[in-house]
């Protein structure tokens, strides 16, 4: 079958004998037509793919991936706001806080220079009337203590005239009172 | 009974028969139509109809369009960019336009009725030869002479590595009859065995059923042979695509040579 001419024949009336005897693909009377049509198929399709269908489905291919990460950063950038804000929040809650903790401390401290102020003012009054007391106290004494010596003087009066029965001298008994004292 | 002819699916017949063109000084050529012409004609328009209706821009993409983005995906990812690397993305379109017409052409010859038109050793040569050529075209165009560093192995005497050059350029110019052939005979075989296990099924199949005795054995061998065909259709589709998928991958690896030519391999 190999020979040109015995396989055109072949092929001429190839419905009713078949191709037995040899293989039909090795007919290369059959050869020009089918390598001249698979050229061209082959050359229109690869210009229908590299100018129209690969650009397209690449291009596809590209404009979502373009988007995919084009959302992603959207997100992103949505999150690192949220956090910023969430970070200015927190903080100014932590200024808000230490503000109100320097305005309570503030307050105790006024209170307590307050209250220590009063003391002090309560105490000085206290001690003035103390000493006020104790300057009365004294001259309460110092007069008492002068009553004593004309009770003393008195009293020797009074014992001697009852003893001697004559009425001594003021002079005398404290003269005497003095001697005794001393 | 018909006689058994396992080589009768291969016969090119024409369809439509066309008047032959004249080329000067080589004689004519028949352009006619044949039923392996009118194969190669409908495995085209399966796939650029398909393309036309799945190359759609959405997003969210459509069930063909899923189809179509995988497919590339996969050319591009597993061919050209894995073979060629990142210089791969000009070959995308001849890489992907082999690959499909090839499984198409393949698959193509497996439904009923179908010719399977890469059988046909001319058409398979076809695709070697532009493949074989695409990666001259391209080694000239890109390395100019230095494309002959190809044949040149570093590193070896030089009188060893003139002999080196010729075994690589015997083994450089065998390339399109190994890609045409390994094409061929894939196919070639497959479909020659699977006809004899189907002649198998109707032949002992009346055989057990007219004979007696131990002629009804003959079922047996039937039903095995039938089984056999079964199994052997799941095998022809993973060689249909797997046997496209190689051609596409040698393709790449050709054209990864004279393409990395010039920072190693």
């Amino acid at each position: 079958m190999a020979d040109p001419a015995t396989a055109a024949a072949a092929a001429a009336d190839a419905a009713e004998k078949g191709g037995s005897g040899g293989l039909p693909q090795f007919d290369v009377s059959q050869w020009p037509g089918q390598m001249v049509w698979a050229t061209i198929i082959f050359v229109v399709l690869y210009l229908l793919f590299s100018r129209v269908f690969v650009p397209a489905v690449a291009s596809t291919i590209d404009a979502r991936e373009d988007k995919i990460s084009g959302d992603i950063g959207d997100a992103k950038r949505a999150r690192d706001k949220a956090k910023a804000e969430l970070d200015a929040a927190a903080g100014e809650l932590a200024a808000a806080r230490a503000r109100a903790q320097k305005v309570a401390l503030d307050a105790q401290s006024d209170a307590k220079a307050a209250a220590a102020a009063r003391q002090a003012q309560e105490e000085a009054k206290l001690a003035e009337t103390l000493a006020a007391a104790e300057a009365r106290i004294a001259t309460a004494r110092a007069e008492a203590m002068g009553h004593v010596r004309a009770i003393a003087v008195e009293t020797a009066q009074a014992m001697i005239a009852r003893l001697t029965g004559a009425e001594a001298d003021v002079a005398e008994v404290e003269r005497a009172l003095g001697a005794a004292a001393s | 009974m018909a006689a058994i002819e396992p080589m009768e699916q291969f016969l090119v017949r024409k369809v439509v028969d066309l008047p032959p063109i004249p080329v000067p000084g080589l004689g004519s050529l028949d352009m006619s139509i044949t039923n392996s012409v009118m194969f190669m004609l409908i495995a085209a328009a399966l796939i650029s109809t398909f393309f036309f209706a799945a190359a759609r821009r959405q997003v969210v993409p459509g069930r063909l369009q899923a189809v179509a983005e995988m497919l590339y995906n996969l050319v591009d990812s597993a061919l050209t960019g894995g073979i060629i690397g990142d210089r791969g993305r000009p070959f995308l379109p001849f890489v992907f336009t082999l690959f499909l017409l090839i499984a198409t052409l393949n698959l193509i010859g497996l439904a009923p009725g179908g010719f399977t038109v890469t059988s046909q050793l001319a058409v398979t040569a076809t695709l070697a030869v532009l493949t074989f050529g695409t990666v001259l075209v391209v080694g000239f165009v890109r390395n100019g002479l230095g494309f002959f560093k190809l044949f040149w192995p570093s590193g070896v005497h030089p009188a060893m590595a003139a002999f080196l050059m010729v075994i690589e350029l015997i083994s450089f110019s065998v390339r399109p009859l190994t890609l045409a052939m390994r094409l061929f005979g894939n196919m070639l075989g497959g479909h020659v065995v699977t006809y004899m296990f189907a002649s198998f099924v109707i032949g002992l199949g009346l055989f057990g059923l007219e004979g007696a005795g131990l002629a009804k054995l003959g079922l047996l061998g039937s039903a095995v042979s039938f089984m056999m065909i079964v199994a052997l259709m799941a095998l022809e589709f993973v060689v249909a695509f797997l046997q496209a998928f190689v051609f596409a991958a040698l393709t790449c690896v050709y054209l990864n040579e004279v393409v990395n030519l010039d920072h190693g391999h």
